[in-house]
């Protein structure tokens, strides 16, 4: 008998007119690990909103062990014993482990005061029960982004969650890591809990999930059990149509460095190693330099700062050997500094200004005439990048309304408008779908071979093995490898590397120590 | 670090909630307007023994002939001005509280000028006049933007605390040094008959200046929207982020708005001492700061919205005056009806307001 139904369950957003959920079925068996999968936008996360009490349903009903349960908010989901790992933790960093996993229900002296050695017994306890590896006296700042993961899960299973649903628990996460994720979750189903997890990626479904629904454009469109289908019948079934995942990526000579870090060192008084150290790195003309690393380790500052958003405390940075270490972002621009940013809801676009207006931002000088905005042209070049991207969505509508894909492609279609010779990505297509990954990629491919020098800043190692022409692994603020992308070197070496157990320049540190 | 790496990253949440604010915002407008009327009403039926005659006179009286209506309009003359000084401010997420000394120091500069020039043409000294009047407001409320740019110090605070002071300190000049000894009634002299603007609407006081309102509204929406001063305003105002990143010089923008900001308050002043009052009385401008606050929001910080919005103001205004001279209702009891409107409304600005300021601040 199943243990969860979600029948009929239907979920309408009317501010961006999408239907999120069209009458959907869910069911899941106690115990066992159940994936969903489905593009961006085909509703999963909705319907998994829904069950955590996160969005109400228009229609439709839960049945818990058969019983119809009224879901209005975490609260009452995990009164229900149904826990969520958020795609984005939601832990305080300046905290322990145990300060963050008792928050909200702590034990207290006398109802007043934190019994703090009560909290760290239990989560102790907790922790001891579903073999967890943490200290929690340890603060959540210091933890690696695995190790936080494992503290959003303990927090949950203190809460006596039954049902885990695990929102793409791996994008942010390096091989190693993912494997101590689904050794738990095998462990937690051996434990008698049952895990619902949502992700994009086919061959972790095959994996870890006993049974997997796919979802697309708000329907159910199958429910399988997972040792009958194969990856491809499962990208077919997600996307509609066979999609065949591999680049085109031509060999070029590479010509002249374009942009150059030279010992490139950023320091803040606020913590005790440098958040870049020493960084040396070329882009030239032509090529792809990709940047891997676990976040934490340095990528979001490189980008900030060849962006010209933070300055550097020493070193320089020279673009076609002139010197632009100091400039501000506006100079950068006025160099055709192009730049598609990892933030993208809030540094890439302003989610509450009309498409039309986050276009222009990087380049609106160009559109006056006589001081005045030309508003045929904008309207034109809106148009013109609207259909050259294929972007589902009206140039007048606030960007925010439109899914993330379209919003990543509209960043995307700016940004190469506006370039020069270099442009900056940095995780191009963190949660986008296939689709639209796709054609992202294609357009990186693209202005390569028109002789761009391109910096890739990304986790997702796929991406980077398949677009780098030379790869470059951050770990602690360091250049840990630096090597053309050749077949010899796999993911899980990358994964040694961004890990830390591999470091190709220790010994020329220590000699410069 | 890793924890900021990754919540930097936004899911679809926070889009739809930020546009849901906005529907409440708008819907909140509303309902609180519907709310201050009904509790009016309320009042006017519980404090007046003829309520049909007061809510007549309440919400009719300011229509009633040319004398009250034409001085409703003119009383929502400096409300377009400061309205729009605080709309293009909150555009731009930059806050400015000094309203009411920008205001009451452009009306004693004007007034100042007038009084040294007396023998000048009327459109040279009232320009000279005028653009001294704009000066201080800009300066004053500049002052606090660039503290802002330069130290980070909060422009709120910074922008309220010097009002405060100036007021004090134009009081003192108003009724010591400026002080006109042969009027009764603390005040500056009158300004020569050649600065004083057409009053074309006798017998009320509504005079040219109404016209330069609806310049200022128009001249200010085709800023904001045609110019890429507007733009690159509206932009840091929504996102000052992505503005930085699109390679706007974010820091002027948190000392332009200020600058026009104050210009407009005190434009406000200016004319109301050289279309209305014809001289500067001890805080005759109180409460046109506080309430362009009110008239912006009612406007959603349009320029063009502000207009409308300055006349509703104005109409409850005149309202409660007209239910005073014409029925049993008390100078107390109109003051009272009236501020529950303007709290009501206020009260929304203000939470709007602090609202913005987190999400600035998150």
């Amino acid at each position: 008998m199943a243990y969860l139904n979600m029948d009929r369950i239907s979920k309408f957003y009317p501010e961006s007119n999408v239907l999120a959920n069209d009458n959907v079925y869910f069911e899941l068996n106690r115990n066992e690990i159940h994936a969903i999968v489905g593009e961006n936008g085909a509703g999963k996360s909705t319907l998994m909103k829904i069950l955590f009490g996160m969005e109400r349903p228009d229609s439709g009903r839960i049945l818990l062990q058969n019983d119809e349960v009224k879901i209005k908010n975490p609260l009452d989901a995990n009164a229900l014993g149904i826990g969520m790992v958020h795609q984005h933790f939601r832990l305080i960093p300046d905290f322990t482990i145990a300060q963050n996993v008792v928050l909200g229900i702590e034990p207290t002296h006398n109802g007043l005061l934190l019994d703090r050695d009560e909290a760290i017994r239990r989560v102790e306890a907790v922790m001891d029960e579903y073999g967890f590896n943490l200290d929690p006296t340890q603060k959540v700042a210091s933890l690696t982004v695995g190790q936080m993961q494992m503290v959003e899960i303990v927090k949950i299973l203190y809460r006596k969650a039954e049902l885990l649903i695990l929102d793409e628990p791996t994008s942010v996460l390096t091989e190693q890591q993912i494997h101590k994720l689904f050794e738990t979750m095998r462990n937690l189903c051996r434990l008698g809990k049952t895990i619902i997890i949502i992700t994009h990626k086919l061959g972790e479904v095959k994996e870890i999930s006993q049974r997997v629904t796919v979802m697309r454009k708000g329907k159910v469109v199958a429910i399988r059990n997972t040792e009958d289908v194969d990856e491809k019948e499962l990208s077919r079934l997600m996307v509609g149509k066979s999609v065949i995942f591999q680049f085109d990526r031509s060999s070029r000579n590479k010509g002249a460095a374009v942009l150059e870090l030279q010992d490139v060192l950023l320091q803040k008084k606020t913590t005790e190693r440098p958040l870049l150290d020493r960084i040396n790195l070329k882009v030239h003309s032509g090529e792809i330099v990709g940047i891997a690393g676990v976040g934490g380790n340095g990528l979001s500052e490189i980008e900030d700062i060849v962006s010209g958003l933070t300055p550097v405390s020493d070193g320089r940075i020279l673009h076609n050997g002139k010197e632009i270490t100091h400039l501000s972002a506006r100079h950068l621009r006025e160099r055709g500094l192009a730049y598609v940013p990892a933030d993208r809801l809030h540094r890439g676009s302003s989610i509450e200004t009309s498409v039309l207006e986050n276009m222009i931002v990087s380049d609106h000088h160009s559109f006056l005439k006589g001081g005045v905005f030309s508003q045929h042209d904008i309207r034109e070049f809106a148009s013109t990048l609207l259909a050259n991207y294929s972007i589902d969505g009206q140039s007048g509508v606030p960007i925010g309304t439109l899914s993330g894909g379209n919003i990543q492609k509209v960043i995307l279609a700016r940004e190469l408008a506006a370039r020069s010779d270099f442009i900056i990505f940095s995780e191009p297509t963190w949660g986008l779908d296939v689709a639209s990954s796709e054609f992202i990629y294609s357009k990186i491919l693209e202005i390569r071979e028109q002789g761009t020098a391109v910096l890739l800043i990304s986790s997702n190692l796929d991406e980077i093995l398949g677009l780098a022409d030379t790869l470059i692994v951050m770990y602690r603020g360091r250049i840990v490898c630096s090597h053309p992308n050749t077949e010899e070197l796999s993911k899980e070496i990358i994964g040694e590397y961004m890990l830390g157990l591999r470091d190709d320049f220790k010994e020329g540190r220590q000699h410069a120590d | 670090m890793g924890f900021v790496m990754i919540s930097r990253r936004g899911g679809s949440m926070p889009i739809r909630r930020k546009l849901s604010t906005t529907m409440v915002t708008t819907f909140g407008l509303t309902i609180t307007l519907g709310i201050a009327f009904i509790l009016a009403i309320f009042l006017m039926l519980v404090l007046s023994k003829e309520p049909a005659q007061t809510i007549f006179h309440f919400f009719v009286g300011p229509f009633a002939n040319k004398f009250y209506f034409g001085n409703m309009l003119n009383a929502a003359i400096p409300l377009v001005f400061t309205g729009l000084g605080i709309s293009v401010a909150f555009k731009s997420s930059v806050f400015n509280l000094g309203g009411e000394g920008q205001v009451y120091s452009g009306a004693l500069v004007t007034t100042a000028v007038c009084l040294a020039i007396p023998n000048l043409n009327g459109l040279l000294g009232g320009t000279m006049a005028l653009a001294a009047g704009l000066g201080i407001g800009a300066l004053l409320a500049g002052l606090s933007g660039f503290f802002r740019m330069k130290w980070g110090t909060d422009e709120l605070i910074s922008s309220f605390l010097i009002s405060g002071a100036i007021v004090l300190i134009i009081n003192y000049l108003i009724t010591g040094p400026l002080d006109d000894p042969t009027n009764s009634l603390l005040t500056t002299p009158k300004i020569g008959e050649q600065y004083r603007l057409f009053q074309f609407f006798k017998p009320s006081k509504l005079d040219i200046s109404a016209f330069f309102a609806i310049i200022a509204a128009v001249l200010m929406f085709f800023l904001m929207y045609y110019t890429h001063w507007g733009y690159e305003m509206r932009m840091c105002g929504l996102n000052r982020e992505f503005s930085r990143y699109g390679g706007i010089n974010v820091s002027f923008y948190m000392v332009l708005p200020m600058i026009l900001s104050g210009a407009l308050h005190g434009l406000a002043g200016g004319f109301a001492v050289m279309g209305t009052h014809h001289a500067a009385l001890k805080e005759f401008t109180f409460g046109m700061g506080w309430n362009g606050i009110a008239v912006a929001l009612i406007a959603r910080n349009n320029p063009l919205g502000v207009l409308p919005a300055a006349i509703l103001f104005a109409y409850l205004d005149a309202g409660a005056k007209a239910a005073m001279l014409h029925s049993d209702v008390t100078f107390e009891i109109a003051a009272v009806i009236q501020s529950i409107i303007f709290y009501l409304v206020t009260a929304q600005a203000i939470y709007s307001l602090f609202r913005y300021r987190k999400r600035e601040a998150a």
